[in-house]
């Protein structure tokens, strides 16, 4: 089965636009960009054998993990053995202890195995970290004055007092600042470590101003005022450097697209056919109507993780015969991914359900402001008897569709406190608001009136 | 009905053999079996090898021509890495069913865990690494797990080394298979890992570092051969937290329409004429096929009865003999409609109808329902005794039950109409919403002395004064029905409003 030439173009332009950082290794490398402010805060730090520390932020998906992993790519490369990198998640390990442990053995790891791994690898598994301590060069231990056994036991002992833990990784600090090594510490969703009492954060940041210590400090947050949260202590000790990642302008996005989408020339795949893609590819960028799109697209959203999704899902729909984008490809994906949720699950409600809905609305008018489906229910019954609808339900079934409404989330419980109450007294609010009801209610092709 | 209900039946158990894979394996392979990468593949775990063509799946699923071409395109030709995909839609519209029906076709590997039977993050974690260690707990492991997994970031780390340890077994397996001859066995080296009921989620922590743990697991694991899919019953926008997550791609799948149902339903050979009436009411599909049996059955009935002669051989005798079974089957629609949740709802109604909390009544609720009224005499009139203290204002108690009972009863109603109107609509609202009231536990005991006074003495109740305060939630209905069997005239004893 010989694979044809769209399926492969298709593939290529999938783990392009899968890679996190695609977007951002095409970049210019100007003066001014954060990757090359960040590369060099590191870099000067490396060189100068001093501590430093510095925030990135901005908000979610523009890029402050890819460009902060490009630029230790390249430091790894430039200075392969003076550099060792620690990565922390707030998600992951936030809890004092287990961010320690962790510390610790990626410390171990780094000093055990400088020349067989640049990057300090996560092996948290215990028997490959046990491998690991047995590569150890005893000596380097011996100078320490601890052994190994006692090192192993601090480290998986969950006994091991907070305390002996910090004082271990100062001296660990210490010792990688004698043998000229600076470790990069990156802390992940940093507003997180900063829940709390951050001791951590203290700890670490404190063991920092010691003179023979030689470590970075990244932190990275979607919160502007993460910085904000510390405590003074902690604050004091943190530099005031702040980089913010903006979303891309449209010039940039411009650009880019191009290079993004485009096929290239030196590659396996048939000449005549990347030469075809490409120059329907410029056509379609520079048409009126694909512009019209990409504006609905970054009116909404113009980070970089929602346009790459954007992308993703266009080329995931080409066309698999002709092998070409076209300009549906696009539009459609806008349409996927601008989408009004609850709109959807009202066109999908049964007509029993939107009367409760337009009952619960009625007595939200009437500025009663707590209710539950027993008043829902009286509701319904004067609707009933005033417009003489044709159809009644039982309570029970309109207990049922209530229950669906809650499932569905349009409606939910004003509050958890009456777990002991069955659902028919227990007081429901709308979660959508009386233009979305009225939007959903016109949309709705079953319902009878308007 | 019987045997033409197969198509349906056999994907509605989709999901519950899928799971049962995961959580209860049941221990029917031998030892010496060798787990192999095929297992990640739909069609080896079930144990059927037929495979199936894209017209096949796609005309299984009608109405769902769409959604099918778009999670089509989205997972991409062979080794195409995709990014996570989250599909979302109301019950019973065929998510699991689909996806892993997708998977059967494009066979390819997969994990699938459903967060239902998976009710904590330890088990969720511990299941996917069970899975993916070809690690079966059985009686010889003593049930145990591969490894115990609590935190996110132990399970960050194992899942990262059992997925690469996977990896690399699918792509020692492809690179040979490429190197002879690509055959239709290439499973492809990505493996893909499905979360079912994702909403679930929501629930398990309060500090909620499960649910962007999860969503940014893609970009945590960092390994692009990995495909991750989310379904959810509730859309994407209740998820959003305060610091927000890594978003997935939306897919909706739509409630069916009407023509969809036909389609559905005709797939069971069942009368599509029924149909618009209950959509009124309900568009779920498990719904609605719990209440088209029965009507089924009463629309085939004059087929098997003997005595009637239907004839199927001309084109007018067919449309006459079809007007003769919906004629006899049209007094039969209306009250079906309104019994339409009598049996998908009955889990929902037992547990409304159990008495909770504080009652010691809890245990008398529960029995008598599994029971059906199998209960002692006295307990049923506990029961009612509950049900009045907990129904009527407490003030009234002596004049229902003083010596002239009934007669009282009218002039009490009378005294309460005098009362301006205004205010006994705002009782009236307060009742509505209050539901049943609290009553003391000597109220119970005395109402119950009152009904059957010779079982139980009222000073036995005297040392627990000042004690906890109990309610009835037994609804009307189940009430009347025991009042009559023990032919207790309950209404007479019922204040009304």
């Amino acid at each position: 089965m010989e694979k044809n030439p769209a399926e492969e173009a298709l593939i290529l332009l999938r783990s392009r636009l899968c890679d996190p950082h695609a977007f951002f290794s095409l970049l210019p490398s100007s003066s001014d960009t954060n990757f090359s402010k960040l590369k060099f805060l590191i870099s000067s730090s490396i060189t100068e054998a001093c501590n430093n520390s510095v925030l990135l932020l901005g908000p979610r998906g523009c890029g402050k993990t890819a460009v902060l992993e490009l630029v230790l790519r390249d430091l790894l490369v430039e200075y392969p053995d003076m550099i060792s990198v620690i990565k922390l998640n707030g998600l992951l390990h936030s809890d004092d202890n287990c961010a320690l442990k962790v510390r610790l053995k990626s410390l171990l790891i780094i000093k055990s195995s400088s020349t067989l791994q640049q990057m300090a690898a996560f092996e948290f598994n215990f028997f490959s970290f046990l491998l690991d301590v047995m590569r150890l060069n005893t000596k380097t231990f011996q100078s320490l004055g601890i052994g190994v056994r006692t090192i192993i036991k601090k480290i998986d002992c969950a006994q091991a007092s907070f305390d002996d833990n910090t004082q271990f990784v100062i001296s660990m600090l210490r010792e990688c600042g004698l043998a000229h090594k600076t470790i990069v510490i990156v802390l992940d969703e940093f507003d997180i470590f900063a829940q709390g009492k951050q001791r951590l954060l203290y700890s670490l940041l404190d063991a920092m101003q010691s003179v023979t210590s030689q470590a970075v400090v990244i932190g990275i947050s979607c919160r502007l005022d993460a910085d904000q949260l510390l405590e003074k202590r902690v604050r004091s000790r943190l530099s005031q450097r702040k980089l913010l990642f903006c979303p891309p302008s449209k010039d940039e996005l411009e650009r880019l697209l191009e290079f993004l989408l485009s096929l290239p020339v030196n590659s396996s795949l048939p000449q005549s056919y990347v030469v075809e893609f490409n120059k329907e590819l410029r056509k379609i960028l520079a048409d009126k109507k694909f512009k019209d799109t990409m504006n609905t697209l970054l009116s909404s959203d113009s980070t970089v993780d929602q346009i790459m999704r954007f992308l993703f899902l266009s080329v995931s729909t080409m066309d698999m015969k002709t092998g070409i984008l076209s300009i549906e490809n696009f539009k459609r994906a806008v349409v996927r991914l601008n989408r009004q949720p609850k709109l959807e699950y009202l066109k999908d409600c049964s007509v029993l359900e939107l009367y409760i809905l337009v009952c619960m609305k009625r007595l939200e008018v009437k500025e009663q402001n707590s209710y539950n489906f027993n008043s829902v229910m009286k509701e319904y019954k004067a609707i009933h008897d005033s417009f003489q609808t044709p159809d009644y339900y039982a309570r029970n079934v309109c207990l049922r569709a209530l229950e669906h409404l809650i499932q569905c989330e349009l409606v939910c419980f004003m509050d958890n406190k009456g777990y002991n109450q069955s659902n028919e007294f227990r007081p429901v609010k709308l979660l959508i608001s009386p233009y979305e009801l009225q939007l959903g209610l016109k949309e709705n092709q079953s319902c009878p009136v308007s | 009905m019987g045997n033409e209900e197969i198509p349906q039946s056999s994907r509605r158990t989709t999901r519950s053999l899928v799971s049962a894979d995961n959580c209860s394996e049941k221990p029917r392979k031998s030892i010496s079996y060798k787990p192999t990468v095929y297992d990640f593949i739909y069609s080896s775990r079930n144990g059927d090898d037929k495979n199936l063509s894209l017209d096949d799946l796609i005309s299984s699923f009608p109405g769902r021509t769409t959604q099918i071409t778009e999670v089509l395109g989205h997972l991409g030709p062979l080794n195409s890495p995709m990014l996570p995909l989250f599909i979302y839609g109301g019950t019973s519209t065929g998510k699991t069913s689909i996806i892993l029906e997708i998977f059967r076709y494009l066979k390819r590997p997969f994990v699938y865990s459903s967060c239902v039977s998976c009710y904590s993050p330890r088990i969720l974690f511990e299941s996917i690494l069970n899975q993916l260690a070809f690690h079966k707990r059985s009686e010889e492991n003593g049930y145990l797990s591969v490894k115990k997994c609590d935190k996110p970031s132990d399970f960050a780390n194992f899942v990262k080394e059992a997925l690469v340890s996977v990896l690399d077994i699918l792509k020692g397996k492809s690179a040979k298979l490429s190197s002879k001859r690509r055959s239709t066995d290439d499973l492809g080296n990505m493996i893909y890992l499905i979360f079912d009921d994702f909403e679930l989620v929501r629930e398990w922590d309060k500090s909620s570092t499960v649910l962007p743990f999860l969503f940014g697991l893609y970009r945590m694991l960092g390994l692009p051969e990995v495909g991750i899919i989310f379904l959810s019953k509730v859309s994407p926008d209740v998820y959003y937290s305060n610091s927000g997550h890594f978003e997935p791609v939306p897919l909706y799948f739509p409630g069916y329409t009407e023509k969809d149902l036909r389609q559905i339903f005709m797939l069971k050979r069942e009368k599509p004429e029924l149909n618009s009436c209950f959509l009124e009411v309900t568009r779920q599909v498990d719904e609605l096929s719990v209440a088209f049996h029965p009507l089924y059955e009463k629309y085939c009935e004059p087929l098997n009865d003997p005595g009637s002669n239907f004839s199927w051989e001309t084109k007018q005798k067919r449309e006459d003999a079809k007007r003769r079974l919906f004629s006899h089957l049209v007094p039969h629609i209306r009250p079906s409609l309104n019994e339409v949740f009598k049996i998908s709802s009955l889990d929902v109604e037992a547990k409304t109808n159990v008495v909770k909390g504080k009652a010691s009544a809890k245990k008398l609720g529960a029995q008598e329902e599994e029971l059906d009224f199998h209960m002692c005499v006295s307990a049923k009139y506990l029961l009612i005794s509950a049900f009045l203290a907990s129904r009527n204002p407490a003030t009234l108690d002596a004049s229902f039950f003083d010596s002239t009972g009934g007669q009282s009863n009218g002039r009490k109603k009378r005294k309460c109409s005098e009362k301006s109107t205004e205010q006994k609509e705002m009782a009236e609202q307060e009742l509505l919403l209050k539901g049943p009231g609290t009553f003391p536990l000597e109220r119970l005991l005395a109402i119950f002395h009152l009904c059957n006074a010779n079982f139980v003495s009222k000073g036995s109740s005297c040392p627990l004064e000042g004690s906890t305060r109990y309610k009835s939630t037994v609804s009307e209905e189940l009430a009347v029905k025991i009042a009559r069997s023990l032919k207790f005239p309950i209404s007479r004893y019922l204040y009304r409003r």
